[in-house]
Order: C-alpha cells, then structure tokens, then sequence
C-alpha cells in the first residue's frame, strides 16, 4: 500500500505532496520525504558502482524503517519523484513500472503552459492521475 | 502515440507570433518584443526537454547533455541533424545547421516600407535581410536556452545568420556567470 508520493525539484523545494492513508500522520509522511533527500543526494554523488550504474535513474530502495519503505528516482532535470510504501515485500520491477508511469504524469503536468516551473503542481488531472497510479499499484502484479 | 501537427502549422503558429509581439504589442521597442519572444521559447524549451528526456538514463556530463541537444533534442524539433559542432574547449560550442528548416520559408518583401519609396526597383541589402529573420531567431535560441538550462547548464545563446540558409548557434558557458545574449542589448 503506498503511504505517499512525492515530487521534489531540483533546488530541492516541494513540487507536490500527497498522501493516501487516512490516518493524519501527513506530517510523518513529509518528515519522511524530506530525510530522503539528503540520500538520494549521498547516492548521487558518491555512486556504489557494485549496486547501481552511474547514470540509472532509478534509485531503488532509499532507505527501509520497520513500518516503511522508501524507493527514489532521479530525472535528467534533476527533478527527484519519491515514493513511500508501507508494504514490505514490493518487488523492484513493480516499483519501476510505477515510476515509469509517475514520471510520464509528470512530464504531461509540466508540459501544461499555465504550469510555472518550480512552483507546485496545482493541476487536477494530475492528482486523479496519481491517485489512478497508485490505486493500479499492487505488489503482486507486474503492472 | 501523440496527435500530429502539419509542419505548416507551426510555421503559422511562429511567423504570427513573431509578427504579432514585433508589430503589435512592443511595436516601438524591438528589444523588448526580442526579449519576450526568447522566454516564450525558453519555457518551451524548458517543459519539452522534460519530455524528450524521459526515456534515457541521466547524462554523466555537460558534454553529453550538449550532445543530446546537438542529436536527439534538434532531431525531435528540426527533422533534421546539426551538420557542424565545433568547439574551443573553452566554454563555447557553435552548432551549424546547413538548411535551418524554420528560415527555409523566409520571404524578403521587396515592397515592405523599410526601402525608399524612390527606388524602382529596390536591392536587398544585406543588413536589411539580417533584420527581417533575425527576430525569427530568438524563438529557437530561448528553446535551446530553456532545455540547456533545465539540464542544469545555463548557457547564453546567440545566432549567427550571415549566410541564410546555413545557422550558427553560438552557446556560451562562461565561468558560471549569466551572460546576456549578445543578440540583445544591454
């Protein structure tokens, strides 16, 4: 079941946010989101050749708490998508179909004139979008 | 996959927006209409690297960022590869396209009331050419601008039309600093 998803740009600042547990622990979720970041930025430039290749933008599992686990991927732009999931056995080929997805979203929602680069998504379609993503986001299938 | 557009669409689309913002909204200030016409293009350019970048895997370098931009980047907008890129190794790189496919349609207007009413039959100066396309410019310099820029390079950039059809595309790195394109002034 995926906790949360997010898009952080690349001076770091929020894109958007959004969480898809009832329960009000948002603000655990962004606390979350924001440790990510300083390893993907450890992972980025200090790259273990043996696990991942130097130009993937497929981060893999950022790092695993006892009730969540965090997967990253890096874009071109330098524009970081995180996805945080309270399921502990997620295969990594799902994970990549999902990011696939997430990042086509995205590039439909920048890609829209009355976007401002850096300023967060507002669009709509973008968020059902997500949500349509996530919801189509389950372990056992490979998506 | 996507919705396709007639290449004379976009030729519509370009040489009216350009006639529009040096005609219509800034028609006594020439830089101003230059300036905005290269946002509009360094938007463009921003948002359509985010899409042609999807697929591949990140660059390792600037050096293979440029050369995205020189292959795949023009190829995707122009239908066509650059024929040149030269470099000094020290910040600057000239991109030459041969037949730069958006000046290919440029008409000069013999009749256009730049010339004397006097002259029977008017020549086209050189500099009188330069003008009329150099504001067709600014468009495809600001989309190289954008994309360079979301790459995380920024870069100043600058055309070169002495001998039309044949584009130079001057990308200037500096040593970190944003220098304006020399296209504009100060």
């Amino acid at each position: 079941m995926i906790a949360s998803v997010a898009v952080v740009g690349h001076q770091n600042n929020p894109l958007y946010l959004q969480s898809f547990t009832e329960a009000d622990d948002a603000l655990k979720l962004h606390h979350i989101v924001h440790c990510s970041l300083d390893v993907i930025d450890e992972r980025v430039n200090n790259p273990k050749k043996s696990v991942l290749t130097l130009n993937e933008s497929f981060l893999g599992l950022l790092y695993p708490t006892e009730s969540y686990k965090v997967y990253g991927y890096l874009t071109n732009t330098k524009v970081k998508f995180l996805m945080v999931t309270t399921d502990l056995n997620v295969k990594d080929a799902d994970v990549r179909s999902f990011f696939r997805r997430f990042h086509a979203a995205y590039v439909d929602a920048v890609s829209n004139p009355f976007h401002v680069p850096g300023k967060k998504i507002a669009s709509r379609t973008f968020a059902k979008r997500m949500s349509g993503i996530v919801k189509g986001f389950s372990p056992g299938t490979n998506g | 996959m996507g919705r396709e557009v007639a290449e004379s669409c976009i030729d519509g689309v370009i040489i009216e927006m350009v006639s529009a913002y040096c005609n219509r909204f800034y028609g006594s200030k020439p830089e101003l209409a230059a300036r905005r016409i290269e946002a509009i293009g360094y938007q463009v350019g921003h948002q359509l690297i985010e899409r042609y970048t999807m697929e591949r895997p990140r660059f390792s370098d600037h050096l293979e960022a440029i050369k995205f931009i020189c292959k795949d980047f023009w190829s995707e907008l122009f239908k066509k590869h650059i024929d040149n890129l030269k470099t000094n190794h020290r910040g600057t790189f000239v991109l030459q396209d041969n037949k730069f496919r958006w000046l290919t349609r440029v008409s000069i207007d013999p009749s256009s009331e730049n010339l004397e009413a006097s002259q029977d039959s008017p020549v086209l100066t050189p500099e009188h050419k330069v003008e009329v396309t150099s504001m067709h410019l600014y468009f495809p310099c600001g989309i190289i601008r954008g994309a360079l820029s979301n790459l995380g390079i920024p870069c100043a950039v600058s055309a070169d039309i002495s001998n039309l059809p044949a584009c130079k595309l001057h990308l200037d790195f500096g040593d970190n600093k944003n220098f304006p394109p020399r296209m504009l002034p100060e």
